[in-house]
């Protein structure tokens, strides 16, 4: 944006003087750009990052200043880039998202963390009757690229509403991003694509694997094209010919370990990270489908009107001819999410993906 | 010009109206925005104003009486010249596209819910029939690719999904889930199938007509003759069945032509007196050694010719015809033809110029098992050098090979018989019988041929000749 | 209905009186004066003007509804002074938030106001650029746009803080009386307050949510409900537009001077239905009515003016301009279509989308199946 400070005649206090164009020092380097990190870390070294090429970044939540958010994924990131731009906000979820679409129409890029997925409901009228729709209904002349981050799913023993899996209903709105992270590396590069992005993103971090660590890469593709691709293509985790299994987020991990106990019984299983929720690379699922005839889709979001089903329907369309086997689906069950000591088998776990390759293969 | 005013959805999505008052009367003149008449919907009691400066020509509509939105209800004569006003003015909302100026307006754009149109002629649906089974162009939503973005398969109005070419060697079997059930409950192995449909697809027909084909009260036969083939399609008449020509025969088809048309095969034959090598595989039989071992005479037609192939190694190469050059091959890898329940294999036994006779032996029978159980890899079939075919296990004397593809020769080994043999003068029986070696004749002469041949003859006749040459 | 006291320097008659010291508080009755005086009889001609033009715009397109070539209109009736005399103290650089009836506003921002008619005969959504007027598009969703009013405020904020000089001084958000039970209504006062964000919330208390009365939302009048989150408020005489005038502008000098947050609210009346799909008839009185069009606010404008002396030429030409924008509005609307039915695909997302691309080209493909017949 501007120049800095000139002489000011209104009433009132003068503004603080403030360097316009580079961050104020104290960001450490990243240096670190190669290193194995937890993906919480991963996510704060994107954010770190991103604030720092870009000074319209800005940060909103709750506890996410001197507390580092309740999984410290913003630690460390208030004391480097200022209290005016890592902003504990006051305990309104609404209000978040809906100052962060005045802010983005002020011009600004914010970054806003729900606490829990559980507690997303009070801004979902703002995330879906507002943010998704403002570039809609004005024809392309606003853009609101608010991200939001929000932790999700379960598989930590928590409380209720502490380990829900929301996501498929930020999918069916037309005008939002869906993505969602599996790795460290992942989640450095999306966070930045997201943030760079012209559109509003729900960047959903899987809770579960916040401690797991990987290598994040030394550069991010933030070219236009870089961007879209990053935050609409699926991964192939692993090659395999007889069934394919898609995932995303904490299930990905699962799902790997279920293609290797599948390979000790001469099962070949083809892995995918989904990536992204919506737009859902159907491309990639059906070219892999057409190889090996078989889907297994798991997601800890429920079966019951989850994404699953509209990967299952799609591919049932495109490769009705080389199915040999019905999609099947491996997720929650139409419940409110059980109590922790239940959650196991509320989730995708190895057995009940296993007993779906089984299902798949017996046809 | 007289105008009619059709009853406009007053209120997001009502679909009629009771007439309660009319406030003008024929021939009264009304200014736009007057009200005219007094409506009762649903929801409330409304005035709807003129859309026009005018004179009242009718009023359609009797107090009392129920409207539908779209009908109408007052006509109004209007002036000729009556203005459009600025309706072309620069603004967004697409206006330039519409009707010009006023037009057909007080009803005919009406918004919401309200103005019935005569329908707009329906879309009928498709003949269905000759192509029903085809996919055709069903599903181009399910997958185009991401238009702008920089990934390769970026040209859109190819359908990804599109069926692809039919592809004979692909293994797998493209069929509904309902046409698979369907040969499944019929017991049809759907690889027997070539599919109609496009890409090969096999359609409900094709598993139909081949399930018709296969019934035996049409079985044209002996009386008696049950059918014998396990796939094809069983003419109506009985007559002939016609089965695809698929993976393996197909394999050995393209081989056979492909040698036959390129390389000009020579033939040339030996009758041999075996007695000894007989003696001597006898004798091996109780060799300890050898316990578990099973011997034939065809390991030592094999041995006799890596023998002779090692005293004329020219023998051992393969005619490049693209680059115009012979390669000579400093290993052995022989091949044994041998014959399947699918059909004819030629695996081959690796650098069998390096192992010994027993090492061959088991060679022989490991090679020999896998044949049997269909478990011969293509990897077993790759890079052989020379060629055994043994037509002497059918009881035939001898033959002609074909080469097999990239082989320069081939010995056909015959049956051994005893027949009448002159040894030192007297005509003794003796166990006899009869080696051809094809060649091809644009890399082997006749002469090296026959001597690789004669090498081989000799040896059998006279193992011992083995030590010597060794 | 309750008639409290609100700030009022016009009376229904259009006589000038002096402002009452308790309701002008926080504000002086001298601050309110200097602010009024500003005012020059050229300016109450325009704001006239306005208000008129904003009228006749407000029946053309009450009638046009009538006529079918509006699936729905959102009626200003009656509230023109509360709309064009706020607005005629907000800066041009100040961005407004309207929620979906200050036409007023749009007028006097200087929107053609023919471009509010397409998003209500359904050719297309919002219907102008905002930032062309910096007037935001309206918010159907009912106070959901106050948030964005605060952290567009917040915005403004952060660019103090970092040095750019050419930024606005306030933001503007225009709600009703049934938006303040909203949650979002609330939580913008929370935010607002607790950053000391430069935001003017501005309440039409038009009476009616539909039809439920505003002693429904709140026993007490609306404007005390600031005080609870520390935010000074005025209570005006919507139907003043010199009142409205004063207010606003005392309240924006508070802001620029950076002391957080204000709000207004200016006591009106919804003389028409919520939407042409209302039915006052049954739920409020003719007599209440009536003794609302006896405080209509251009009948004491106008008074007021006669009385300054401006002359009957004055009056006619305003209401010939009125009928020409009326007849403007009508050929615009009638004309007024949607594009072809590809233009549902457009700009759903602000980069490219596989998904909707790809719904746009089965899309296409269906319609080539039915031309291939």
């Amino acid at each position: 944006m501007n120049a800095p400070v000139v002489a000011h005649d209104r009433k009132g206090p003068a503004p603080h003087a403030r360097p316009g164009t580079t961050a104020a020092g104290a960001a450490p380097s990243s240096g670190a750009a190669h290193a194995s990190l937890p993906m919480a870390q991963a996510i704060n070294a994107g954010l770190r990052a991103a604030m720092t090429r870009d000074e319209s970044v800005i940060l909103m939540g709750e506890d996410i200043g001197p507390l580092g958010g309740v999984f410290r994924v913003t630690d460390g990131l208030q004391r480097d880039f200022g209290a005016d731009r890592v902003r504990d906000t006051p305990l309104a979820e609404s209000g978040i998202v809906g100052t962060a679409i005045g802010m983005a129409l002020a011009g600004y890029r914010p970054v806003v963390e729900i606490q829990f997925d559980g507690f997303i409901f009070p801004a979902f009228n703002q995330i879906t009757t507002q943010l998704a729709k403002l570039t809609y209904r004005s024809q392309g002349d606003v853009r609101v690229p608010v991200v939001i981050r929000v932790p999700y799913g379960g598989d930590i023993g928590a409380i209720e509403h502490h380990s829900e899996s929301p996501e498929a209903l930020f999918a069916h709105t037309a005008g939002l991003r869906v993505v969602t992270p599996s790795t460290s590396a992942d989640a450095f590069t999306m966070i930045q694509q997201a943030i760079a992005s012209p559109d509003p993103v729900l960047f959903f971090e899987p809770k579960a694997r916040y401690w797991s660590r990987g290598e994040i890469p030394a550069t991010v593709d933030l070219t236009p094209d870089g961007v879209v691709a990053g935050l609409s293509r699926a991964r192939t985790v692993q090659h395999g010919t007889d069934v394919t299994l898609a995932g995303y987020g904490p299930t990905v991990a699962t799902l790997t370990k279920a293609a290797a106990a599948a390979a000790e019984d001469g099962i070949s299983a083809e892995v995918l990270d989904l990536r992204s929720i919506s737009p859902l690379d159907f491309d990639a699922v059906i070219e892999s489908v057409r190889r090996t005839g078989r889907l297994v889709v798991a997601h800890e979001a429920a079966e019951y009107y989850g994404p699953g089903a509209e990967l299952a329907a799609r591919v049932a369309e495109a490769c009705f001819y080389d199915l040999e086997a019905p999609v099947l689906r491996v997720g929650g069950f139409h419940t409110p999410y059980p109590a922790n000591r239940h959650e196991h088998d509320h989730l995708p776990n190895l057995d009940r993906i296993l007993d779906a390759i089984d299902r798949s293969l017996d046809y | 010009m007289r105008k009619e005013f059709r009853l406009p959805d007053p209120g997001e999505g009502l679909t009629d109206a009771d007439v309660v008052t009319w406030l003008v009367a024929v021939g009264d003149t009304v200014t736009v925005n007057q009200p005219v008449v007094e409506i009762e919907t649903a929801k409330s009691l409304v005035e709807l104003p003129s859309p026009w400066d005018g004179t009242v020509a009718a009023l359609l509509v009797a107090e009392g009486a129920n409207v539908q939105v779209g009908d109408p209800i007052l006509a109004v004569e209007v002036a000729d010249d009556a203005a459009t006003g600025d309706a072309g003015s620069a603004l967004v909302g697409g206006e330039a596209a519409g009707g010009a100026g006023e037009g057909e307006s007080g009803g005919s754009v009406l918004v919401g819910y309200g103005s019935r149109q005569a329908d707009p002629g329906r879309r009928r649906l498709r003949p269905r029939g000759v192509d029903a089974e085809g996919p055709a162009t069903s599903s181009p939503a399910a997958v185009v690719p991401l238009a702008p973005a920089p990934q390769p398969a970026a040209s859109a109005p190819q359908p990804a999904d599109a069926a692809p070419a039919y592809d004979p060697d692909d293994p797998r079997v493209r069929a509904k889930p309902p046409v698979r059930k369907l040969a499944r409950d019929l017991g049809i192995d759907l690889t027997a199938l070539r599919g109609s449909g496009p890409g090969g697809i096999i359609t409900r027909g094709d598993v139909l007509a081949y399930s018709n084909a296969a019934k035996p009260d049409t079985y044209a036969g002996y009386p008696g003759d049950e059918p014998w083939l396990t796939g094809g399609v069983v003419s109506p008449d009985g007559r002939r069945t016609r089965v695809p020509v698929r993976s393996v025969r197909r394999r050995t088809a393209e081989a056979m032509v492909s040698s036959a048309f390129t390389a000009p095969h020579v033939t040339v034959f030996a009758t041999v007196d075996v007695t000894r090598t007989m003696e001597l595989l006898a004798r091996l039989k109780t060799d300890r050694e050898f316990k578990d071992i099973h011997l034939t005479p065809l390991l030592f037609a094999m041995k006799a010719l890596l023998i002779a192939v090692r005293r004329h190694p020219e023998i051992n190469a393969s005619w490049d015809d693209e680059t115009q050059e012979i390669v000579y091959k400093h290993y052995i890898n022989l091949g044994v033809a041998a014959s399947t329940p699918r059909g004819l294999v030629v695996p081959n036994i690796k650098d069998a110029h390096r192992i010994s006779l027993k090492e061959l032996a088991q060679g022989l029978a490991d090679l020999t098992a896998a044949a049997r159980a269909n478990k011969t890899t293509p990897a077993d079939m790759s890079d052989g050098t020379i060629t055994v075919t043994n037509v002497g296990v059918f009881g035939i004397d001898t033959g002609t090979p074909i080469l097999n593809p990239g082989e320069a020769a081939i010995l056909a080994f015959g049956a051994i018989r005893q027949m009448p043999w002159v040894v030192d003068g007297q005509v003794v029986p003796r166990h006899v019988t009869q080696l051809a070696l094809s060649m091809d004749h644009r890399l082997v002469d006749g002469e090296l041929g026959s001597r690789v041949l004669g090498d081989v003859a000799r040896i059998m006749e006279d193992p011992a000749q083995a030590m010597v040459w060794s | 209905m309750t008639e409290t006291e609100t700030l009022q320097l016009l009376t229904p008659a259009g006589e000038r009186i002096a402002p009452n010291p308790a309701v002008a508080h926080p504000a002086t009755p001298e601050q309110i004066a200097a602010y009024a005086a500003e005012l020059t009889l050229s300016d109450l001609r325009a704001a006239y003007r306005n208000m008129v033009r904003t009228r006749a715009f407000d029946r053309e397109a009450t009638s046009l509804q009538r006529q079918g070539e509006l699936g729905l209109w959102v009626p200003s009736l009656g509230q023109e002074a509360a709309q064009v005399g706020s607005a005629l103290a907000i800066p041009a650089a100040d961005m407004i938030y309207p929620s979906y009836r200050e036409h007023g506003v749009a007028e006097v921002r200087g929107l053609d106001l023919r471009e509010i008619i397409p998003v209500f005969r359904g050719t297309r959504h919002g219907g102008w650029d905002p930032k062309a007027h910096n007037f935001h598009l309206y918010t159907f969703v009912i106070g959901a746009h106050t948030l964005h009013a605060v952290g567009h405020a917040m915005g403004l904020q952060q660019d103090r803080r970092r040095g750019i000089v050419d930024t606005a001084d306030a933001v503007v958000v225009y709600f009703g009386d049934g938006a303040t039970s909203q949650g979002d209504a609330n939580e913008a006062l929370v935010f607002a307050s607790s950053a000391e964000a430069p935001v003017l919330f501005f309440l039409q208390n038009n009476h009616w949510a539909i039809s439920v009365p505003t002693e429904r939302q709140s026993r007490f009048p609306l404007a005390n409900r600031a005080d609870g989150f520390g935010i000074p408020h005025l209570r005006v005489d919507g139907n003043d537009v010199v009142a409205c005038y004063a207010a606003t502008r005392y309240a924006l000098d508070h802001i620029a001077a950076g002391h957080g947050p204000f709000y207004i609210e200016a006591e009106t009346y919804r003389m028409g239905a919520h939407t042409t799909s209302d039915d006052p008839t049954r739920y409020r009185t003719r007599e209440e009515e009536a003794h609302w069009l006896a405080r209509d606010p251009i009948a004491r404008l106008r008074a007021l003016l006669e009385a300054d002396g401006v002359e009957p030429e004055f009056f006619a030409g305003v209401e010939a301009e009125g009928r020409e924008l009326g007849a403007s509005v009508r050929a615009f609307t009638r004309a007024n279509t949607a594009g072809d039915f590809t233009e549902v695909f457009d700009h759903v997302y602000a980069s490219p989308n596989a998904q909707v691309e790809r719904e746009r080209a089965a899309w296409d493909a269906y319609l080539s199946r039915g031309e291939s017949r």
